[in-house]
């Protein structure tokens, strides 16, 4: 059982708070994501949890043992690095076997439990080959199973998939988030890729300039982020920034972009600056039904197979990111006028920086 | 990992101040006190600044040093241009004898353009057989064409790499753009390129101020610092200690100078060594093409002919000191006929000192490359220390400070050693930090994040995977400290004399025949460990990822 407590940690590199004053409450067998765009501080907190940069103050526990003064490889922590860190002078199974013989295993059980490591994840066979002679791919998988071995208390990755194509980047977030289910470990997971963070998190934290912006699970960051900030990191979301008007008893409306569009709840006071977030895929075609909708003209359209972005044209210029299915027919040239339905719900307001 | 660090660099430290800080020291002290009775007194520097032979000495130094340097760049430039743009045919060759003047020993070179053109020489006398008389090669003269052919590589390897950094795409964008092609080599191959000059100018006035082979063997009469160091402190009958340390501390304060411009100018300006695609090979009428084979191959020839000169005339006969055209290999058995002991102490004293050097030079290569903190920048500084100074400033140091008192080495082998892994520390620290600065530091990271102590990580993981770099040093530091004469001839004792202290000597008197000997023996020992692992370097290369 390893649960993480992260209390008030603060990191400094000249006068940049990389990491600045975060807590964090990570469940035991959670898959917990660091997010955020690059210098938010992600990189600086895992490299903390591993005893590679030095806790200025504050705290981390696992469980109710305090390990931020141990020294790092007395943490029992398994890291998975940006670009692998095979070592080039040992074969895959020596690769594997490294933190088994630092723990003084013996050798008939470092030679099982790197096979089977190396057949969990798929590499069965391969123990005798010398990294030079395996693939991107594969070099992450040695990774893994290096760091799987020697069953840590808590995997560590970073930025683990950033080095391989599109493709193949999919396929290992499945089988990295299967294995650590599998396994049952509690792992934290570094990432700048918004796509990746939802899809393999039990939990993610936004991060940004050292600070935590929210944490919650996939949906509710996408669906109800907390800060603009979060709205525009998930996602491409349309900012399109208004003032609100009066509240009716159930939506307000909000006069932006030379029009006006409806928002469910009493989201400011009358007169008040706010921000709205209209996500792309919330914005439809309207099929001529009843619902709110708003008047504009087709600026750009973006064919991209399985969907196709519409760039919108509101009354005073602004510009909105509109995704419509690609199979459908839709076939109007720039210039075109377009209705915009949505449903008021699905637009969430910030109250204006 | 900070232990480990902090503990490495303590360590380092400790040696460096007892073994370098404390000698360099102890010569400042004896600069400032009165001969015998130990009083304070500037009166050795006011000696030094009121007599013509000192200022002289210092005048003829730094003017040798500068000729050297202007002469040095003067063919050195050109000819990195030419490896690095023209198709010179036999360019790989080229390339490795190139670099060989700075391995084989400098004194041999000059010992060699005695042996031609000296008073006796074979030029010389053969000139003056026909009838045409020839001017002295002794004095400045002979040591600035010895310094200049053997410190030239110092300023081809840093501009080679300069020119083959620009990026072919460079220079393609300021033609682009609609320079011409001397607009481009003026503002895009200059400005990258000057930087490399500068350094490899600057090192080789430092090594030239320093050099104490080649001005002893040359000056004949005619003051240098380097010799009249030497003179003042161990000569038998003008022995003067306070002034050896004044001229020292003067000597120091120039190289030190030099260094620091360097470090300065160089820590402003780097430039990429990573180009993409290398600049294309200028397209040359073959009239010019010829010029530049001849050029080149004609610089790195001269540069190593006498070395060839001294292998040949080491298997002809000597008659007492005039040479005859008879082959025979006398010189050889009357260098072995004496002992074979100083051949043995030259092999032994120079596979101790290399070891040593690299079992401390790597840590502390580590450490600087790896952990930036004020203790390692500090290290860094010191380590780069032995450069300043001299083997003669270093030895007197050495002798001085261990005479007499707790730890009593003189006369011994041990600091003989302990001189060679104080002089060769830099290049050993250099060397394996560069190698460190080109392995990913996630290596070490996923060893300690697997449960490896960093001390344990280093010794398992990192050093194998520098092993490759760190035989090339492990040589290199043999090599040159088989041929080290400066702090040797201050520090042997006649147990532990060795083959360059048997040379010395030889030139001193009227051995000119065991003088050959002994230097064939130096360019074969210098040589065959250098083209081993030349293979060596290249099969390894080969298979690091």
């Amino acid at each position: 059982m390893t649960t993480i407590r992260i209390e008030k940690l603060t990191r400094t590199f000249d006068a940049v708070r990389a990491v600045d004053d975060i807590s964090l409450d990570i469940a035991h067998g959670e898959l917990f994501t660091l997010l955020g765009p690059s210098g938010c501080g992600k990189t600086t907190l895992l490299r903390m949890i591993a005893g590679f940069v030095e806790v200025e103050s504050g705290s981390i526990s696992f469980g109710d043992r305090r390990i931020d003064n141990l020294p790092a490889h007395r943490r029992d922590t398994g890291m998975v690095f940006q670009n692998y860190a095979i070592f080039p002078n040992h074969t895959v199974a020596e690769n594997v076997a490294y933190g088994l013989k630092a723990r003084k295993v013996s050798a008939a059980d470092i030679k099982s439990r790197v096979d089977k490591a190396l057949e969990r994840v798929r590499l069965a066979g391969y123990g005798p080959r010398s990294p030079h002679q395996l693939s991107g791919g594969q070099l992450q998988r040695v990774a893994i199973a290096r760091a799987l071995v020697i069953e840590p208390a808590v995997l560590l990755f970073d930025e683990p998939l950033s080095n391989l194509d599109a493709q193949l980047r999919t396929e290992m977030r499945i089988e990295i988030r299967q294995l650590q289910q599998a396994l049952g470990l509690t792992a934290i997971y570094v990432t700048h890729d918004q796509e990746e963070a939802l899809a393999i998190s039990d939990r993610i934290a936004v991060l940004r300039h050292g600070k935590v912006e929210q944490v919650d699970t996939p949906e509710r960051i996408y669906r109800m982020p907390q800060t603009a900030f979060v709205a525009e990191f998930l996602g491409s979301t349309n900012m399109v920034p208004g003032v609100a008007k009066a509240f009716d008893g159930r939506n307000t409306q909000v006069a932006a972009a030379g029009t006006e569009f409806t928002v469910r709840g009493e989201i400011a006071a009358p007169g008040a600056k706010v921000l709205l977030s209209l996500r792309p895929e919330a914005l439809q075609l309207s099929d001529g039904t009843d619902g709110p909708r708003v008047q504009a003209r087709l600026a750009l359209r973006e064919f991209l197979g399985p969907m196709q972005r519409l760039h919108a044209t509101l009354p005073d210029g602004t510009r909105l990111r509109v995704s419509a299915l690609g199979g459908a027919a839709f076939d109007a040239l720039p210039g075109a006028p377009l209705v915009l339905a949505y449903d008021p719900a699905q637009i969430i307001a910030f109250p204006a920086p | 990992m900070k232990r480990f660090a902090t503990i490495v660099a303590l360590v380092a430290l400790v040696l460096l101040a007892v073994f370098l800080l404390y000698p360099l020291a102890l010569v400042l002290d004896a600069s400032i006190r009165i001969d015998g009775t130990g009083a304070f007194t500037f009166g050795n520097y006011a000696a030094i600044v009121k007599s013509r032979y000192y200022l002289g000495s210092i005048g003829n130094s730094l003017l040798a040093a500068a000729l050297a340097t202007g002469l040095a760049c003067a063919i050195g430039i050109p000819l990195a241009f030419c490896l690095a743009r023209v198709d010179v045919p036999g360019r790989a060759l080229l390339l490795t004898l190139a670099s060989l003047p700075l391995v084989l020993p400098s004194f041999v070179s000059a010992y060699a353009l005695v042996l031609l053109f000296g008073h006796a020489g074979v030029v010389t006398t053969a000139l003056r057989g026909i009838g045409i008389p020839i001017g002295s090669i002794y004095g400045m003269p002979g040591i600035v064409i010895v310094f200049t052919l053997t410190l030239y590589p110092y300023v081809v390897m840093p501009v080679l790499a300069g020119f083959l950094a620009v990026d072919a795409s460079m220079e393609e964008a300021a033609r682009n753009l609609g320079g011409s092609q001397s607009y481009a080599v003026r503002t895009v191959l200059l400005p990258i390129v000057m930087p490399a000059i500068l350094a490899g100018g600057l090192l080789v006035f430092v090594e030239a101020l320093e050099n104490f082979g080649v001005p002893a063997v040359l000056a004949e009469d005619r003051p240098f610092l380097a010799v009249d160091i030497f003179k003042l402190f161990a000569g038998e009958s003008d022995a003067n200690p306070a002034a050896a340390g004044a001229l020292s501390v003067l000597l120091i304060a120039c190289t030190a100078l030099a260094l620091l411009v360097q470090r300065h100018y160089l820590g402003k300006r780097r430039f990429s060594t990573s180009a993409r695609s290398a600049p294309a090979k200028l397209s040359l009428t073959p009239g010019l093409r010829v010029a530049a084979a001849i050029m080149s191959w004609g610089i790195v020839i001269v540069s190593l002919l006498p070395f060839a000169a001294v292998l040949m005339v080491s298997v002809l006969r000597f008659r007492g000191p005039v040479l005859t055209w008879e082959l025979g290999l006398d010189n050889y058995a009357t260098l072995l006929s004496g002992s074979y002991r100083p051949l043995l102490n030259t092999l032994t004293l120079a596979s101790v000192a290399a070891v040593a050097t690299m079992l401390i030079g790597a840590p502390i290569g580590y450490v600087v490359a790896r952990h930036r903190s004020r203790l390692s920048g500090l290290l860094d500084f010191i380590g780069m220390v032995p450069f300043a100074v001299s083997g003669t400033i270093l030895a007197i140091g050495l002798i001085v400070a261990f005479n007499s008192g707790p730890l009593v080495l003189t006369g011994g082998w041990l600091i003989l050693v302990i001189a060679y892994v104080v002089r060769k520390l830099p290049f050993a620290i250099r060397s394996s930090s560069a190698i460190v600065h080109q392995l990913d530091p996630s290596l070490e990271e996923a060893s300690v994040n697997l449960g490896v102590s960093p001390s344990q990580t280093f010794a398992t993981l990192t050093v194998p995977l520098m092993a490759s770099g760190l035989v090339g040093g492990l040589v290199l530091v043999w090599i040159t400290a088989a041929s080290e004469l400066s702090a040797t001839v201050v520090l042997y004792s006649s147990r532990w004399a060795t083959t360059t202290v048997v040379m010395y000597h030889a030139i001193e008197g009227t051995g000119a025949g065991l003088a050959a000997a002994a230097a064939a023996v130096l360019i074969l020992v210098t040589a065959i460990p250098l083209l081993l692992i030349n293979r060596r370097v290249n099969k390894q290369e080969a298979t690091v990822i």
